[in-house]
């Protein structure tokens, strides 16, 4: 087999750039995992995405309130036509719950750094092999506050109800937390249950 | 995961093609700009002049070290002390993001200089992810402008060329074992130097006091490292606050700065933990840090917090 049949083999995971800190280290992660990963500006349209092949997307978090209101470029786009798995991280995950009705509001109490999670659905895929209590590191000025009626609770911290969510049906997740960076204990776990999905 | 050989073949390949004659490398001496001296030298040989800036905000002994790193490596080279120009252009500038920009554009300049004199129109700068990340820009938030990247005028003569762009310290270091150069286990010296490590402004007698806090702070701990007290920290240093408190020495009052010691544990900088320095340890800086600097210095605290929320330096 060439060169160019081994790269069709490998997962394409395409970075959604919303503008965050930690977007090109979420691109490393993913190479890190033997992904084919890209990033790309969420101007992108979903037409050429499609053209390019993917196999996932992750939606990176973005500059402070970007999550509130207005629009994350074209994630919408993204979130109503894909049929493969998407991850929201951060504003990503904000503008997720938004998209599906929820409600995103400032964080009465931000998160910045080191925070305990506590996994309250441990048989979702995106948590398999992540204990029930684990140190994640946050950076976030505004969290979900009311969950969307299709998506279910997966963890959450003492100060931020909505850590992780699900979509009911689709393969849709977020996280409020960052498990690209190298201080989250379980982020590389987390990171390859959703390479899984991709697959 | 990363392979450091096959990223070296490679940037060597991709460098041959895009520079056309002479080349100048911005070199501190730190990992990364070692690094990329290396790579480009492999590429182009004696086409690369590496340029060492002495901007007179250095720490200790460092452009004597950075001048036999040149020797060592067999890099063609200049030497150019700026420490004076450097001075003037920071006089009275207190803010962190203008001492940066002011930093930023000297730097360049300089290296315009340079290069109309060597007939060089490529600038090779050790740039990485962590640089233009925070640098900010479009729908990215400024942290803070690294010189390299942020600080960096608009109307630039010379084609900058970035081979590290990609690529997180870790990364490099590995691509300094590879390449066996000693720099491998350096701690990162930001370009700005000990500019960004006084509180507003970074005059003369200010940089003699932090660059002899650096100095102590870096050789206690690096002592503690080699008799098994803790273990290395990522990076860690002293900062110059421009706090008076009232101490007393000799039964008479004095009222001097505060040093502040800050230590993190990372493996990109990307998110920092504080460095759990022994208590011991944190002793023996602060009283050697007082009484070496006398009236200057009779307050040492300790900085015990992570990336976010802080940064790693202060500025």
């Amino acid at each position: 087999m060439g060169v160019e049949g081994y790269i069709s083999v490998m997962t394409r995971i395409l970075v959604v750039d919303n503008g965050g800190q930690w977007t090109h280290r979420e691109w490393r992660t993913l190479r890190d995992l033997n992904v084919d990963a890209a990033i790309i500006p969420n101007t992108t349209p979903y037409q050429r995405i499609m053209e390019e092949g993917v196999d996932g997307l992750v939606l990176s978090g973005g500059a402070p309130r970007i999550g509130l209101d207005g629009d994350l470029g074209n994630c919408n786009e993204y979130l109503e036509k894909a049929s493969f798995p998407i991850l929201g991280i951060c504003a990503g995950h904000q503008y997720m719950a938004r998209y599906y009705g929820g409600l995103v509001k400032p964080s009465k109490t931000p998160e910045y750094g080191k925070v305990e999670l506590l996994v309250v659905e441990p048989d979702s895929p995106l948590f398999k092999g992540v204990p029930s209590r684990s140190i994640v590191w946050e950076s976030h000025n505004d969290e979900v506050v009311v969950l969307p009626d299709d998506f279910m609770l997966l963890a959450e911290s003492v100060n931020c109800k909505v850590q992780a969510m699900q979509h009911k049906t689709r393969p849709l997740y977020g996280l409020q937390f960052h498990p690209e960076v190298e201080h989250t204990e379980y982020g590389e776990v987390i990171f390859k249950n959703f390479i899984e999905m991709c697959r | 995961m990363f392979n450091a050989k096959r990223f070296i073949d490679e940037t060597i390949e991709k460098l041959r093609d895009e520079i056309d004659g002479k080349a100048l490398i911005a070199f501190s001496g730190g990992v990364d700009s070692t690094v990329c001296a290396a790579l480009v030298n492999k590429a182009i040989g004696d086409d690369l002049i590496a340029v060492h800036v002495d901007t007179g905000y250095m720490r200790k002994n460092e452009s004597e070290n950075v001048r036999k790193t040149m020797y060592e490596m067999g890099l063609n080279h200049r030497f150019i002390d700026a420490h004076k120009e450097f001075y003037a252009a920071l006089r009275y500038v207190h803010d962190p993001e203008m001492k940066r920009r002011i930093i930023g554009e000297k730097f360049i300049r300089i290296f315009e200089e340079v290069a109309e004199e060597e007939d060089a129109s490529y600038l090779v700068q050790g740039t990485i992810a962590p640089d233009w990340i925070e640098s900010g820009g479009g729908l990215r938030d400024t942290i803070k402008s690294h010189h390299n990247v942020g600080g960096l005028p608009k109307d630039i003569r010379l084609r900058i060329i970035e081979p590290l762009r990609d690529l997180y310290k870790d990364e490099v270091r590995k691509l300094a074992k590879e390449l066996k150069l000693s720099v491998n286990e350096r701690q990162p010296f930001p370009g700005p130097g000990l500019a960004i490590r006084i509180i507003g402004e970074a005059t003369e007698e200010k940089v003699e006091i932090i660059r002899e806090a650096c100095f102590i702070v870096e050789d206690e701990i690096d002592k503690a490292v080699v008799n098994g007290e803790m273990s290395k920290p990522w990076q860690y240093f002293a900062v110059l606050l421009p706090v008076q408190s009232v101490g007393v020495h000799g039964d008479r009052r004095v009222y001097g700065y505060t040093v502040a010691v800050r230590a993190v544990d990372s493996i990109d900088a990307m998110t920092c933990n504080y460095t759990h320095i022994p208590h011991s340890v944190l002793e023996r800086i602060s009283t050697r840090i007082t009484n070496t600097l006398k009236d200057k210095v009779n307050r040492v605290v300790y900085d015990v917090t992570n990336k976010p929320p802080g940064t790693v330096e202060w500025e």
